[in-house]
């Protein structure tokens, strides 16, 4: 493979300096998953741009004039209010998780985008995680 | 008594992939005479078993038999019959035996089509059962469909409501799968054409059937998942760069390389080396989309369980990595090729730059992709990379590529006259440039959909030249020439005919790109909004009660002016067994364009209702494009055997 070598050179160092360009250009299209702990322990990201939060909705705190939604959002540690620009999907309730998208200035999320969690686990009525067995208990 | 049947199928067939290794090795080493005769009662084992794996599944499956894991977890007594058979593969153990059966067919196939003495065919026999040896493994062990449950329950709990939302599940895994798997078929022989340290083009030639099923199986995977997402989903798109996306299409563009690097390979006997480490490539990144498809290591709305089967796959990835492409460094020069190249300027020339770029769009998505995993790994940070960066970087590739499928079929080999060249492309390029003037008159002022566009129409242009001239040159008549072209050469003209397909599509995503419309709109009963021409009348709500889920949505009224376009039913569907709905989109199509509302929110008192409302442009040359890309790759390898032997499978 001698004849190959300077083309696999060339080709390896290439590739790297394209790497290296793709990935700095990278920057701005990261979306950032952040909980609500994460987002108040790091004063970084106040203004710092968009990234998603995810965490439930806190019951009692949805306050709902039309255009736009208010809500707490929680991980059980912390809690972050939430600005929702736009109606909310219909599943939208108290308890729920969410991600929402947008912006952090310090006291309000700011989001123009919300995703109803999609959750892989599905779930007995009562909350547990299901297993055949939980849910029809032997008689 | 119906798991012990299957697990004794996986069985049956992990034991038969073991025979089929070492007796496949042992005929490769005595030269492989009477290989047929040596292989098969592996052969034999491995489909008769990977067939009693999926039958006792299905069968448990129809006949409600709770007791199985399986079943109870991913079928209900509500579920509809098409949802219970396509449950088989709605879950990854069920999809891994789907897997194995398609592996066995293949196998059978290539079993089918050994020689005498052969023994490449007998060492990629081997490879083959090596491959099934880790499927049925993993059936035996991390991924048992076959587990029982020690207290039946008297229900089961339903499948995914993604999957049981639309009749497209029960088809696009198959279709997937057909093309996944299949390339474990040029894998094996590429393998073994390296072990053998054979230069020819033999192994190229006996697999190139099978390349070109597997690519239009992917083809249509890949163009179904999106008609799925768009239709089904309802988040208004067909694209998203969604990392299990991705996945399907990773393999998609290296072995689009592949099947071009072949035809030079089988012309001009160059690029063989390369072809053996595309096609290791391709293998790989399979098994990367199945890794990052069933690992739930990318949240994804198709990533639904976290197993062992993930570490398992990933293991299995670095072993085809580091085999892969050790035995290549260790044993290429052997396969590698010694023509070189004549001129840069030629038909071999344009094929080099089509492989880099699909190469290099490979790579470019590649590292998308798993930039995120990495970025975890190393600092901790959840992230996703946004559509807009792979767009950034896949439109300027996309631009190239698509202009040198316009050049490249009218490039003669070896040595391309620019004269030649010019007296082929004058009559295409006048029509380009009036279509691209008609297109800026329409209102579409992008440079790079102009563009798109203006190669688009290159591209069909210069074949239907090409076809014309070709057709005219042969005796007879003209029309006559013109059906008889597809004989003549099925490999060309189906290529073109995949290209013609490509043209539709790029040129349709240009459109959908620089002309669709989203608008949020939220309307009270019997009241009426304008959406870019048209008037969306909201009538009512409705609800109803179905065996699997409850279903919600709005009734509206599609006006153009005054003429009454179409009645849009809206909808969510609220499964008993989780709490995220799926909507269902309501989609009038028109040759212009496409009217998509997607339901957002139905407030229960005042029934005020929040749609999306959507407008794509030529939605439909998108469909069919795809259709005739993969018409395209089936017409390359059907049109020939019919005068040599006839298809089996």
């Amino acid at each position: 493979m001698r004849r190959y070598r300077w083309f696999v050179v060339s080709a390896l160092g290439l590739l790297a300096v394209l790497t290296g360009f793709l990935v700095a250009n990278i920057g701005d299209d990261l979306v950032y998953y952040q909980t609500p702990s994460e987002v108040l322990t790091d004063a970084g990201r106040v203004g710092a741009g968009r990234f998603r939060l995810g965490g439930q909705v806190v019951p009692g705190s949805i306050a709902n004039d039309g255009a736009s939604v208010t809500f707490d959002v929680t991980d059980g540690h912390a809690t972050v209010s939430v600005a929702h620009e736009g109606a909310p999907q219909q599943l939208f309730r108290e308890g729920i998780g969410v991600v929402v998208e947008g912006t952090w200035d310090g006291a309000i999320f700011h989001s123009d985008s919300m995703i109803i969690k999609h959750d892989e686990q599905y779930r007995t009525e009562d909350g547990g995680v299901y297993t055949p067995d939980s849910r029809y208990p032997s008689p | 008594m119906i798991a012990l049947i299957g697990q004794a199928g996986v069985l049956v067939a992990l034991v038969s992939a073991v025979a089929l290794v070492v007796l496949g090795v042992r005929s490769f080493l005595s030269g492989g005479e009477q290989a047929a005769d040596q292989l098969r009662f592996p052969i034999w084992g491995l489909i008769g078993g990977a067939l009693i794996a999926m039958g006792a599944l299905e069968l448990a499956l129809l006949t409600d038999d709770f007791s199985i894991g399986y079943v109870a977890r991913n079928h209900a007594r509500g579920t509809p019959l098409l949802f219970t058979i396509a449950a088989a593969w709605a879950a990854l153990e069920g999809s891994i035996v789907l897997w194995g059966l398609v592996l066995a067919g293949y196998a059978t196939w290539v079993f089918r089509r050994l020689r005498d003495p052969d023994p490449i065919g007998a060492a990629a026999l081997a490879v083959i059962g090596a491959v099934a040896i880790f499927f049925f493994g993993l059936m035996a062990t991390a991924a048992n469909p076959f587990t029982t449950l020690a207290v039946v329950p008297a229900d089961g709990f339903g499948a995914n409501p993604l999957l049981q939302n639309h009749f497209l599940m029960a088809i696009h895994p198959p279709m997937l799968y057909l093309g996944y798997v299949g390339m474990t078929v040029p894998f094996a022989f590429a393998i073994a054409a390296l072990a053998a340290g054979d230069g020819s083009t033999a192994w190229l030639e006996r697999t190139r059937r099978w390349a070109l099923i597997a690519w239009s199986f992917l083809t249509l995977g890949i163009v179904l998942g999106a008609w799925w997402s768009y239709e089904v989903l309802g988040w208004g798109g067909y694209w998203a760069w969604d990392p299990v996306e991705n996945a399907s299409f990773l393999p998609w563009l290296t072995a689009t390389a592949f099947i071009h690097s072949a035809v030079v390979q089988r012309r001009r006997g160059m690029l063989q080396a390369w072809n053996v480490a595309l096609v290791i490539g391709t293998f790989a990144l399979t098994i990367l989309g199945t890794f990052l498809t069933r690992s739930g290591v990318v949240a994804s709305v198709h990533s639904f369980t976290q197993s062992a089967v993930g570490p398992a796959l990933l293991g299995f990835l670095l072993v085809i990595l580091i085999g892969g492409f050790g035995l290549f460094a260790a044993r290429g020069h052997l396969v590698a090729s010694t023509p070189r190249l004549d001129s840069l300027a030629s038909r071999e020339g344009v094929f080099l730059l089509n492989n880099l770029l699909l190469a290099l769009f490979a790579f470019v998505v590649l590292l998308g992709t798993i930039y995120p995993l990495i970025l975890e790994a190393v600092t901790g940070d959840r992230v996703s990379v946004g559509p807009p960066w792979f767009d950034r970087a896949a439109i300027p590739i996309g631009l190239v590529l698509i202009f040198a499928m316009g050049i490249g079929p009218i490039t003669p080999y070896r040595a391309a006259r620019l004269d030649v060249v010019w007296d082929r492309l004058r009559g295409p390029l006048q029509f380009t440039a009036v279509t691209a003037a008609v297109v800026v008159l329409l209102g579409m002022r992008s440079v790079t959909a102009l563009l798109t566009v203006g190669f688009g129409t290159l591209i069909i242009s210069a074949i239907a030249r090409n076809a014309h001239v070709t057709a005219r040159a042969r005796p007879g008549g003209y029309l006559q020439s013109l059906a008889s072209l597809f004989r003549s050469d099925p490999g060309f003209w189906g290529g073109m005919t995949a290209h013609t397909g490509v043209a539709l599509v790029v040129v349709a995503i240009a459109f959908s790109a620089s002309f669709d419309t989203r608008t949020e709109i939220t309307l009270s009963p019997g009241e009426s909004a304008a959406f870019d021409g048209y008037t969306i009348t909201y009538v009512q709500p409705f609800a109803r009660q179905e065996s699997n889920r409850t279903v919600i949505g709005a009734e509206f009224i599609l006006y153009r002016g005054d003429s009454r376009r179409a009645t849009l039913r809206p909808r969510l569907n609220q499964y008993d067994n989780q709490v995220q709905a799926i909507p269902t989109p309501a989609v009038h199509t028109g040759l212009r364009e496409d009217v998509y509302l997607s339901l957002v929110r139905i407030e229960p008192e005042s029934q005020i209702v929040t749609i999306d409302a959507m407008r794509f442009p030529l939605m439909w040359m998108l469909w069919l494009g795809g259709l005739i890309v993969v018409g395209g790759g089936a017409l390359s390898f059907g049109a020939k055997k019919r005068t040599r032997e006839t298809v089996s499978v």
